[in-house]
């Protein structure tokens, strides 16, 4: 059985749609994000923009591990992973970022 | 707050501030110490060894209310082993306010009172990480 030791972020499923930021109920979850043009459309379809991640971070040192980030997820973008986010010495050095977060 | 010798020979003398709920995990902890006579045993500041150290454990939230005690506690803690304790956060609210960080009464993290040198993540963080963390903290190669 998987623990709850830590989330990892899967992240081509991410659609930066915010869900996950603004159910979370410590705040500590930041996602920056643009959008860009879809370039190959077929002729005469009206133009389209996508969402494209920037920056997903969780800080650590708010995370009440509740899950309801990975609960309220609409594209299984966030997972429970069994290794325990570990202690550092700054506050800043809990706050992961894409490739922490990301599944190893 | 108690002082405890936490592995039973005076080396390593852990004060407790257990200020909410992380602190149930902290009183696990003592039930991870090496089985040794004395250890995790309540004792007074003088079972500290020559070259032992202070270290205090921050555990639960931190109100404004009680922060100038739990800095007078480090303050204080500091002035036995002749250098500054080392002082570990242990969880979201001692951190950073944790699930209370917006509340108007809550000490977002105490590291705005004193010196901090670990934060141990989690609401709360389990036993072993401040088992792990005091092992580190003392030069014993974690379990
Ligand atoms: S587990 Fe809970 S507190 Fe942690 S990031 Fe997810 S929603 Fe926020
Ligand atoms: S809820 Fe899921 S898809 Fe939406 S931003 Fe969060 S992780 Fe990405
Ligand atoms: S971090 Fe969570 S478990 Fe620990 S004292 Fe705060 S609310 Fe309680």
């Amino acid at each position: 059985m998987t623990g709850h030791g830590s989330i990892v972020l899967i992240e081509q499923n991410c659609t930066s749609c915010m869900i996950c930021a603004r159910e979370c109920p410590s705040w500590c979850i930041t996602i920056d994000s643009h959008t860009e043009t879809v370039v190959d459309q077929p002729a005469g379809a009206r133009a389209r923009t996508e969402n494209v991640l920037d920056r997903f971070a969780i800080d650590w040192s708010l995370c009440m591990f509740c899950g309801i980030c990975v609960d309220e997820c609409p594209f299984d973008a966030l997972e429970w992973a069994t290794p325990q986010a570990l202690p550092a010495r700054t506050l800043t050095a809990l706050t992961h970022e894409i490739p922490d977060l990301s599944a190893h | 707050m108690r002082w405890l010798d936490w592995y039973g020979d005076g080396s390593t003398i852990v004060v407790d501030i257990g200020l909410a709920c992380c602190a149930l995990e902290f009183e696990a902890a003592t039930g991870l110490v090496p089985a040794v006579p004395g250890a995790a045993a309540t004792v007074d500041a003088t079972r500290l060894a020559a070259g032992g150290r202070v270290v205090v454990v921050v555990s639960g939230t931190v109100t404004d209310r009680l922060a100038p005690a739990v800095a007078a506690i480090v303050d204080a803690a500091g002035s036995y082993g002749g250098q500054r304790p080392t002082v570990v956060s242990f969880g979201a609210c001692a951190s950073s306010g944790g699930p209370y960080w917006d509340s108007y009464a809550v000490t977002k993290g105490v590291e705005q009172l004193v010196e901090v040198d670990v934060f141990v993540p989690g609401c709360p963080p389990p036993p072993e990480a401040l088992a792990a963390v005091l092992d580190d903290i003392s030069g014993r190669v974690a379990s």
